[in-house]
This record gives structure tokens, C-alpha cells and sequence, in this order.
């Protein structure tokens, strides 16, 4: 009877000593919470969604997988509303109200640097998505929190730069819209090419506002210096309409489609927007392709299973192109914890720091130096195909940009 | 009557300088976040009631007030950040820049009436939104300026025994006061006899004239006034947000600081704050809790704007049933 009432209580104690565990454990298992600051309306609403989504995708695959450091991650999504101010606003309320342990998103050249100020502030990671300005990560304005997933108006001039050095033409034209991103990406290209083709001739340059609603003018006065070939960085949404009113006036066919389309001109956005008007044989670049093949094995399965994954979680058989740099920010956040093995920012800042990830689109490098990762973009030929129902890239290339960045 | 008077006076007079060490107190105690709401809203409230100077007030209905705003931010901001002037040299700038950007527009705005003001206002802040947005390599263009640094203000904390404030928690004081000073400056304004020239105008301009009041260079004046208050205001935002952006000053700007005075009470002097306040408030709410903010904010306001037609503030007046302020 003794006997049986001690074991009782030493059941009773070992009881309570497991349960003490178990929620010391709990605590620890408190998801580490990530903000996500991204344009989820307005014009923007159409790439912002996307990028969130494939940063959801990872999460809900990481997750799947017992999280990181044994806890879930759990983002913290808010509407900048493609206002810098509003993206200081809400990385500000993440920060202190929600208590995120890093910030990943933006969109626009100007949220970015905005959150990077804020990020420095708080001392919190941010790894910026898509915000291409080089201004994001130059000398002035590094810090040891802010880095970038996305390509830069430098890496993404020059690599159109490698393409364009391959065409026989002599007169060459560059036509951008009037505002930081536009003027930064042609001045990179047009030094580059200055470089590998010192014969080629820039005949003219057309400025247009950004959205511009008549490009006429600009089409026909850039036709009236007979170039034989373009370099073009419509983007941000106009390039719709650009194209169609370029169509029109046999503007692709003059230059015999010598044509090569920066901002992501070749994303599934824009050849699915404009349909059968897409000017065919002319380049254009995106960050992803559901239907790209790529040439190394291994790569090509990655990509085939990502695209594969995608696909289901979207319940869209042609996903986004954006998606893929959600994706691809937060597995370097993820991975960055991992080797940091912790959620400290200084600690997974030093481990971001020339941190290599194998992405859906193979290696990508975060560069001690600059912050940086070396992502490329793909390049390829639009072109009609069966079994799509609108233009897709031929021989799309991925151009891996560590040859020629800084 | 003289002595009620005095004793209202009086009243508003301690109700304001309680006001002012209430919010004094907040750093003392309040979480961080509500400091940087906080002073986020006071800015704004002091911007919206120097709009209220020229729509309450005169009858001024200007679309484009936000244009002043965004001169005395990206004055503040390249001043502090490219020509590396103390911040108080900058914000006094920020005043005069948003000033002079008045006085320039409103040489020519005053001169026309109703909707002829407005639309010249309008069109006045496009030109400058414009001058910012393609003006590169001083404004940076459509990616602005930002990395603006924070003053060093380690004589504040220093100055209130508190050396553990952070920058953010000393600038939202130097805010308060900013802030407190210029709304001081405007009540002098409008409880003086200019005030009642003002109110004279926006209920019959052509008798002011008739009584001998040279209404186009009051209008002139006031329209200064609230640029210059607007800049300032416009000057420890840009410092206050790190950064200053062409949006600051496009037509959009301007909307918002007229719905935040017409949904506070544009009949009244604090109205305007009020609405600045309870928008920032419920926008802050609305995007943490969903993604549809502006559907839920739109039905708040539409709910608001038609029971309430006079704010919020006349609410509120009808609540207490005090005499109106004006």
C-alpha cells in the first residue's frame, strides 16, 4: 500500500517535471516572426501578390518540415501601398508593435531604401525583394542589416549589354522612362556596351515620362535617326502600352526586331497582358518562366519541382514570374538562420554575409562586399508556341551577373 | 461678460497647457510604438490645422496645401543630408521654403475666387510636385531622398535626466514643441482682429471690401502663414520619417489633409487635429487587421461623413453642448 502510494507520487512528480518541459518547450516554440512589407493594391497589387505568395510557399514548406532552429516561421504581411512613406509607416509598426524579428519585401526603388533606414534603426534584418536601385546598397548607405535578393539597375544594364554586344548593327537607340530607375539602368548599359563594342554608336535617346499614355512622338522622332537596334527599359506597367502604339507604326519591324526589353518586358505579366500584340523576336528579360528548361540537370529539376509546386499552391498552370523572388528572399533569411543558428540580427547578418543557397534557379551567392546576391535574370527571344495561349521566351538563358558586377 | 470671457480665456489657456504635458508625459511611460504614432500624428494635426487657417477660417477651399509641405521637407532633408547644416538652420528653412512657396502661388491664387482658387492651387502643386519628381540629381526624383539622419539630440535626454531615450523618443519632444509653437502662432492668429477679417471674408468677401478690408492682401498673408506652418510641419516630418519622398506633396497628400480637417470639423480650431488623430488611428488599426483597409476605412468614413456631417468635433460639441468655439 506504501510502496504503491510512493510510485504514485513519483509518477505524479515525474509527471509534473515533463509537463514543466513541455512548456518550457512551447515558449521556445514560438514561431519566429518575419514583416513583410509589400504592395498588395494599386497598380503594383499584380507583382506584390506573387512575391507574397512565394514567400508564403517556402514558409508553408519549411514549416511542413519542423521550421527552423525547431520553431515556425510566421510572416507579418502589410500593404505599402507603393508609398515609401506608408512603407516606413508599416516597417515601423512591425517593428515595434509586432515585434518582428526581421523584415523581408518591398517593392519600388523608393520603399526600399525607406524600410533600410528603419531596418538600421532597429537593428533588424531586411532583405529587400525587388527594389533594383543601386542607391539600396551603395557605399553611402550600406549597413550590416540590409541586403538584397533582387538584381540591380547595374548587373541588369549589363547584362543586356553581353546580349546586345552579340549583334551585328552599328546604330544603336535607348529609349527609358524619365525617372531614377530608367536613367541608372541605361547609363550602366550604355557604358558597358561602350566597352565590349566600342564601334557601336548611341544615335538616340528618347526619355518619355513614366506613364506616358502617347509614345508616339518619342517613336517617331527615334525612327527619324534610323537606329538599327534598341535598348529599352519601359517598365513598371507601361510596357503594354508602349508596345502596342510602337506595333502600330511597324516601329519592331523597322529595326528587324533588334529590340531588347529591360524591367521584366519578357515577364509572364507582360506577354500574357498584351497576348497575340507582343511584338515577336524581340528580347526581353524576367526573373522567372514556368516553362524555362534549364541546361544543367540538376537546376532543371529544381526549377521543374518549384515550377511543379507553384503551380498547385496558386492552382495556376502559368504561374507569375514574381513569385520566384519571395520565394528566394525568405530561403536566404531561413538558410541565414540556420547557419547563424540563431534569430539574433547581428549574428544572422555575419552569416548572411557570403551565404550561398541553392535556389529553384540553382546558386545564388549573397556577397560578403556588397550585400548583394548575385542574382541573374532570364533572357530569351518571345516567340510563338503551341499549347500556350499567348507568346513565351525561346532560349531563355539565365545570365549569371558575377562576371561583371563590381 | 468681460470677466466670463477672461475666465474662458483662462480656461482654454490651462486646458492647452495640460494638453501640451500630457503629451510631454507619453515618452516617460508609453511604449515606443505609440511615441512614433504619436508624433507622426501631432506633425500631421499641425499640418491639417494650418490648412484649416485657409478653408475653415477664410473659405479658402486650396487642393493643394500638401505642396508646402513637401517644399519645407525636401529643404529639411537636403539641407541636413547633402549640405550638412544643423537641424535647427534646416527647419527654420523648411518654414521658409514652404513660405516663399506660398507667397509665390499665392500671388496669383488670391486672385481668383471658389473654384478658380482651387483649381490654381492644384494646379501650383503639380507644378512643384512635378519640379521634385524629375529633378534628379538634387531630389533624387521618384525615389526621393532618404537615410536622413536624426539629429543629434543626446542634449535632450541629457537636459530631462533620461540618457536612455532614444533618438526617436527625444525627437518626437522636439516635435511637441515644433508643434505647440506653431499652433500657438495660430490661435494668436484667428483670435486677433486679423481672425475676424478672415472669418469676415469667408462669409462675404465683396462687404469686407465695402468696410475697408484689403481682402486680396489678407488672403495673401494667410496663405503664407499656413505655408509656412505647413513647411515646418513638412521639416520635422522629413526628419521624423527618414526620408522624403514626391509623394508628400502630390494632389493625393493634399486630399488626405483635407478629408483629416473636413472629418475633424472644419468649423472649429481643433477639428482638423481631431480628424489627423482618428484617421491615422483607424488606418493604423484597419491595415493591421486586414488587408481590405481601405474598404473598411472608406465604410468608417462614409458612415461618419454622412450621420456627422460637421466632424467630429461637432460631435463632440453636441455632446458637451458648449457654446461653439467660433
Amino acid at each position: 500500500m506504501d510502496t504503491t502510494f510512493m510510485q504514485l507520487k513519483r509518477v505524479q512528480l515525474l509527471l509534473g517535471l515533463l509537463g514543466t518541459l513541455a512548456a518550457s518547450i512551447a515558449s521556445a516554440q514560438e514561431p519566429i516572426r518575419v514583416g513583410f512589407p509589400m504592395i498588395l493594391s494599386g497598380a503594383g497589387g499584380q507583382f506584390g501578390a506573387p512575391i507574397l505568395k512565394g514567400a508564403q510557399m517556402y514558409v508553408d514548406e519549411i514549416n511542413a518540415t519542423g521550421g527552423v532552429l525547431g520553431r515556425k516561421i510566421e510572416l507579418v504581411p502589410r500593404d505599402t501601398k507603393s508609398r515609401p512613406d506608408e512603407a516606413v509607416r508599416v516597417a515601423r509598426e512591425l517593428v515595434l508593435r509586432e515585434n518582428v524579428d526581421f523584415l523581408v519585401g518591398t517593392f519600388t526603388s523608393g520603399e526600399g531604401p525607406a524600410v533600410s533606414g528603419i531596418a538600421k534603426e532597429a537593428k533588424k534584418v531586411f532583405i529587400a525583394v525587388a527594389p533594383k536601385t543601386d542607391r539600396l546598397t551603395a557605399p553611402d548607405a550600406i549597413h550590416p542589416y540590409v541586403f538584397r535578393a533582387a538584381a540591380n539597375t547595374t548587373t541588369e544594364g549589363r547584362a543586356a549589354a553581353t546580349i546586345v554586344a552579340k549583334w551585328n548593327i552599328k546604330r544603336l537607340a535607348t529609349i527609358a522612362p524619365d525617372f531614377a530607375y530608367g536613367r541608372d539602368a541605361t547609363a550602366s548599359f550604355v557604358a558597358h556596351i561602350k566597352k565590349l563594342r566600342p564601334d557601336i554608336e548611341i544615335v538616340d535617346q528618347q526619355w518619355p515620362k513614366l506613364n506616358e499614355s502617347d509614345y508616339t512622338p518619342f517613336i517617331t522622332a527615334q525612327l527619324g535617326k534610323k537606329p538599327e537596334a534598341v535598348f529599352s527599359v519601359i517598365c513598371c506597367g507601361n510596357f503594354d502600352s508602349f508596345a502596342r502604339q510602337a506595333g502600330a507604326q511597324g516601329y519592331f519591324k523597322s529595326i528587324g526586331n533588334n529590340f531588347i526589353g529591360l524591367g521584366e518586358a519578357g515577364s509572364i505579366e507582360a506577354l500574357r497582358a498584351l497576348g497575340g500584340e507582343y511584338p515577336i523576336g524581340v528580347y526581353g528579360n524576367t526573373y522567372d518562366a514556368f516553362y524555362w528548361k534549364p541546361k544543367d540537370s540538376e537546376v532543371a529539376r529544381l526549377h521543374a519541382a518549384f515550377t511543379k509546386r507553384l503551380s498547385t499552391a496558386l492552382k495556376d498552370d502559368t504561374p507569375p514570374s514574381w513569385a520566384v523572388q519571395g520565394y528566394i528572399s525568405m530561403q536566404f533569411l531561413v538558410e541565414g538562420i540556420k547557419k547563424a543558428n540563431s534569430i539574433d540580427s547581428d549574428k544572422v547578418s555575419t552569416a548572411l554575409k557570403g551565404l550561398e543557397i541553392v535556389s529553384p534557379q540553382g546558386k545564388i551567392t549573397m556577397r560578403a562586399k556588397d550585400q548583394q546576391a548575385t542574382r541573374g535574370m532570364l533572357w530569351g527571344k518571345a516567340t510563338k508556341r503551341d499549347g500556350y495561349a499567348f507568346p513565351i521566351l525561346d532560349g531563355v538563358e539565365l545570365i549569371d551577373p558575377t562576371g561583371f558586377m563590381d | 461678460m468681460a470677466v466670463k470671457t477672461l475666465d474662458n480665456k483662462r480656461n482654454r489657456l490651462l486646458m492647452a497647457t495640460a494638453l501640451f504635458l500630457g503629451l510631454g508625459a507619453v515618452p516617460f511611460f508609453a511604449p515606443p510604438f505609440y511615441v512614433v504614432f504619436l508624433n507622426d500624428a501631432l506633425i500631421i494635426a499641425c499640418l491639417s490645422m494650418s490648412l484649416n487657417l485657409l478653408v475653415g477660417y477664410t473659405g479658402l477651399i486650396s487642393f493643394g496645401h500638401a505642396a508646402y509641405f513637401g517644399l519645407g521637407a525636401y529643404a529639411c532633408g537636403l539641407l541636413l543630408k547633402s549640405a550638412g547644416l544643423p537641424f535647427g538652420v534646416s527647419l527654420v528653412a523648411a518654414g521658409a521654403f514652404g513660405g516663399l512657396g506660398a507667397a509665390v502661388a499665392g500671388f496669383f491664387c488670391v486672385r481668383l475666387n471658389r473654384v478658380y482658387f482651387s483649381m490654381l492651387t492644384l494646379a501650383f502643386s503639380l507644378i512643384f510636385w512635378a519640379i521634385c519628381f524629375r529633378w534628379n540629381d538634387l531630389t533624387g526624383g521618384d525615389q526621393g531622398l532618404s537615410g536622413i539622419p536624426y539629429p543629434n539630440l543626446t542634449w535632450i535626454s541629457q537636459m530631462i535626466g533620461r540618457p536612455d531615450f532614444s533618438s526617436a523618443q527625444s525627437y518626437y519632444l522636439v516635435s511637441l514643441v515644433v508643434v505647440a509653437i506653431c499652433i500657438a502662432a495660430m490661435w494668436i492668429i484667428v483670435s486677433s482682429p486679423v481672425g475676424l477679417m478672415l472669418r469676415t471674408i469667408r462669409e462675404n468677401e465683396q462687404r469686407s471690401t465695402f468696410i475697408g478690408v484689403e481682402t486680396r492682401r489678407v488672403k495673401l498673408a494667410i496663405f503664407i502663414v499656413a505655408g509656412t506652418i505647413a513647411g515646418l510641419a513638412g521639416g520635422l516630418f522629413a526628419v521624423f520619417n527618414r526620408g522624403v519622398y514626391p509623394d508628400f506633396m502630390y494632389w493625393t497628400k493634399s486630399a488626405e489633409i483635407l478629408i483629416m480637417a473636413l472629418f475633424g470639423g472644419i468649423g472649429s480650431f481643433w477639428g482638423p487635429a481631431i480628424g489627423s488623430l482618428t484617421l491615422l488611428l483607424l488606418h493604423q488599426e484597419t491595415v493591421a487587421l486586414t488587408e481590405y483597409w481601405s474598404f473598411a476605412l472608406g465604410v468608417i468614413l462614409l458612415v461618419l461623413t454622412l450621420r456627422f456631417p460637421s466632424g467630429l468635433w461637432g460631435l463632440f460639441e453636441r455632446f458637451t453642448n458648449t457654446r461653439r468655439s467660433k
